[in-house]
């Protein structure tokens, strides 16, 4: 019907205007939200498949050099964060928001009108109806239904002049009551409905999408996502963000690590990770907490989390009688000797663990290897100096992550809200039940858009119902 | 043996029973047969409620203590229970005995898979760090509820490419079928990836993060909602939106198995 109102306006309205409406009522067709959604699953699928923020070399060792090429062509290295997912997802806001909002007026004119009772035809052609012959009522019953009807505290004065009719749809109003709510009366019947909430289901669906994906969008706009590592008593005020080139991102406090802890199951198996770190703000201690994998600690919009961990050694040198304690890249000088620590290894060729040391022989660099375990290789001479490695310890450190999300509030109401509309859009159902005066007695007849099955077996239930108060 | 392996193979036997109730059924059309089909489906859910609560008690003593929630095993034998917990919850839907006799082979398959594969680890694991959490349970049991329903939808979808007289049921019914068991579907598995997303926040930092088994659940969930609009909205019926239906639940496998074995990320330890 739509398609028939398009064109005729197209035509109606001169060819330029008719081209911005189709074109609007492209972007705002289900059409298009079908296309962009299977786009949008199709472009994810890819992101699973092909290796997401890899190095040059990751990919050339498993794709040919063109491929590698189209890859970061299409931006398929960083599928998610690329211009065309990105742009994908912004028209599809669009579609969804013109598709909702067209929808939600149309909806709003159809609720603006008055709610009608239709007439005696077109309830006995609904699927649902079914008539109470109130002629054939008992007149014995009219005791109990003075009695019933002036309890619902009806005009005396229309009790007197009645007939059943009257007592009859009453009391078929008052057993339906408890359920239906009444939107419409008049003299000749009433609209009874229920479950009217579920026509506002899609509206809240679609709108918790948008406010989702809203919420992730001030959440990249505005927060950052970064890490920090700490050394146990180290403390730092900036975290760093990944990337080609790392950034520093100030935090405005600092986190101290007092202690990290690893526990292992008896099997061998990781059982918790434990940081205690304190929170300095403005050189006091302002917080202490213990950060687990799934318990982070959140101060002033920040969240810090354990991530990961690792052991950084440490290398107790004596150098010529006096006890030095160095760590990798760590610098040291001594009248002529000028040294510098480069890398630690566990095990060197089978000997255990060492560290490589490398320094100036009269000006010309050169490195040796100091091994723990072995003792001709524990101590050496180097210009004129005597160095014996003394002990390596490996101190733990802990992998915290950082993020700051101010949108995770608006998509954790997102959530919310989602579910509701799911709920109110899939297990509530519209139901509208009309009581009619008929030519041959009362009609009462049913519709429901949704769950048809279940309202018929309601539906049945309540003429069992009116038909046993009849007796 | 500890207790839960014990019964969970008794489960397991009922379930290969089950089928043979169905066979039973086709040769003899009697009605009561279905009765008692439905009566052993009952007690076969109890014992694996049961056999389900066991592991949980006996990961306690052994100083674990956790819900049978953490390993691929504990989530197949989870997944069989779905399906019945679905075919119960939706039993007055499904009173036509070919549906009920695939999903008594396909629990079948699941616990055998699981009590029989050797790349299947079986005892019971310490929960790593990351799955130290409440979010695990409702989590992970939307999820495989879900995954449940979209059995039934997968049925009724398959079933509604094939004829045969007297064995499928018709076709607007199978048509209704599948409908009902996606509208069941489809809002546990918003529920299961909201409860992930949450969860991801509280663990990760970031409640999503392009995971692949997030990406494939969110594939899963455009396709059936793809299948909601296409029906509702554009009031497609019959074969195409059987199809529609049928990608949805081979997505669903795809987000359950295959994520597992050819994709790698954070969800590894395979639930």
């Amino acid at each position: 019907m739509s398609v028939i109102k398009n064109k005729f306006e197209g035509a109606d309205k001169g060819s330029s205007q008719g081209l911005s409406h189709s074109i609007y009522s492209f972007l705002a067709s289900i059409r298009f939200t079908v296309l962009l959604l299977s786009m949008i699953a199709v472009g994810s699928i890819f992101g699973t498949v092909i290796k997401q923020g890899g190095s040059a070399e990751e990919y050339l060792s498993l794709y040919s050099e063109n491929t590698y090429r189209l890859i970061t062509l299409l931006g398929l290295d960083d599928a998610y964060h690329s211009l065309w997912f990105y742009g994908l997802i912004m028209l599809f806001v669009v579609n969804l928001s013109l598709c909702t909002m067209g929808r939600f007026s149309r909806f709003i004119k159809d609720s603006k009108r008055r709610p009608h009772l239709p007439d005696e035809r077109t309830l006995l052609d609904m699927e649902m109806h079914f008539e109470m012959d109130f002629k054939a009522q008992d007149e014995m019953n009219y005791p109990a239904a003075s009695h019933e009807v002036s309890k619902a505290g009806q005009n005396r004065e229309n009790l007197l002049g009645t007939n059943s009719e009257v007592w009859t749809r009453g009391a078929i109003m008052r057993s339906l009551e408890g359920t239906y709510r009444c939107v419409y009366k008049e003299t000749e019947g009433a609209v009874l409905e229920k479950g009217s909430l579920s026509r506002y289901g899609v509206f809240v669906i679609h709108a918790s999408i948008i406010l989702i994906l809203t919420g992730g969008f001030a959440g990249t706009m505005l927060g950052y996502k970064g890490y920090m590592v700490l050394r146990k008593g180290e403390s730092k005020d900036q975290a760093l963000i990944r990337g080609a080139q790392e950034k520093a991102q100030p935090l405005g406090f600092a986190l101290k690590c007092k202690d990290f802890k690893v526990t292992f199951y008896p099997g061998g198996e990781p059982k918790d990770y434990v940081s205690t770190v304190e929170v300095i703000d403005n050189g006091r201690v302002v917080l202490e907490k213990k950060i687990r994998v799934n318990d982070p600690l959140s101060y002033k919009g920040i969240h810090v989390y354990q991530a990961s961990y690792g052991k950084t050694p440490t290398f107790l040198f004596n150098i010529d009688g006096e006890n030095v304690t160095l760590k990798e890249q760590d610098t040291y000088s001594k009248g002529d000797l000028l040294l510098m620590v480069v890398r630690f290894e566990n095990t060197v060729h089978n000997f255990g663990p060492g560290v490589l040391i490398a320094y100036l022989d009269n000006g010309e660099p050169k490195t040796s290897w100091f091994l723990r375990d072995v003792e001709r290789l524990r101590g050496k001479q180097l210009q004129g100096v005597n160095i014996r490695l003394e002990e390596i310890k490996e101190d733990l450190y802990t992998g915290l992550e950082i993020s700051r999300d101010p949108g995770v509030w608006i998509v954790w109401t997102g959530f919310a809200m989602i579910l509701f509309g799911l709920y109110i859009n899939f297990f509530m159902y519209h139901r509208k039940i009309y009581v009619r005066k008929g030519s041959k007695g009362i009609i009462v007849a049913g519709t429901a858009l949704k769950g048809r099955d279940a309202f018929k077996q309601e539906f049945a239930k309540i003429k069992g119902n009116l038909n046993g108060m009849e007796r | 043996m500890a207790w839960n392996d014990r019964i969970l193979g008794i489960v397991t036997l009922l379930y290969l029973f089950l089928f043979f109730i169905h066979i039973l059924y086709f040769a003899l059309r009697k009605e009561q047969i279905m009765k008692f089909m439905w009566v052993t489906l009952y007690v076969t859910l109890g014992l694996h409620t049961l056999g389900l609560l066991l592991r949980w008690v006996e990961s306690y003593k052994l100083g674990l203590g956790h819900a049978p929630l953490s390993n691929f095993y504990e989530s197949l034998i989870v997944y069989g229970w779905s399906v019945s917990i679905i075919l119960i919850v939706m039993k007055r839907h499904l009173s036509f005995p070919i549906i009920t006799l695939i999903a008594s082979l396909i629990s079948l398959f699941l616990m055998g898979y699981a009590s029989l594969s050797p790349s299947v680890q079986r005892h019971i694991q310490p929960l790593i760090p990351a799955l130290q959490s409440n979010w695990l349970h409702i989590h992970v049991i939307t999820c495989f509820m879900a995954y449940a329903s979209f059995v039934i939808s997968f049925i009724a979808g398959l079933l509604y490419l094939v004829t045969w007289k007297g064995i499928i049921p018709p076709r607007d019914t199978l048509d209704e079928i599948n409908y009902r068991s996606i509208i069941v579907g489809f809002p546990l598995l918003s529920a299961g990836i909201l409860t992930g997303a949450v969860w991801a926040h509280y663990a990760w930092g970031s409640y999503w993060s392009w995971d692949p088994k997030e990406t494939w659940s969110l594939i899963t969930w455009i396709i059936y909602a793809l299948y909601l609009h296409a029906r509702l909205v554009k009031g497609w019926k019959g074969k195409k939106i059987a199809l529609v239906s049928i990608l949805g639940f081979l997505s669903v496998i795809f987000t359950y198995f295959g994520v597992n074995f050819i994709l790698s990320g954070l969800h590894s330890y395979a639930t």
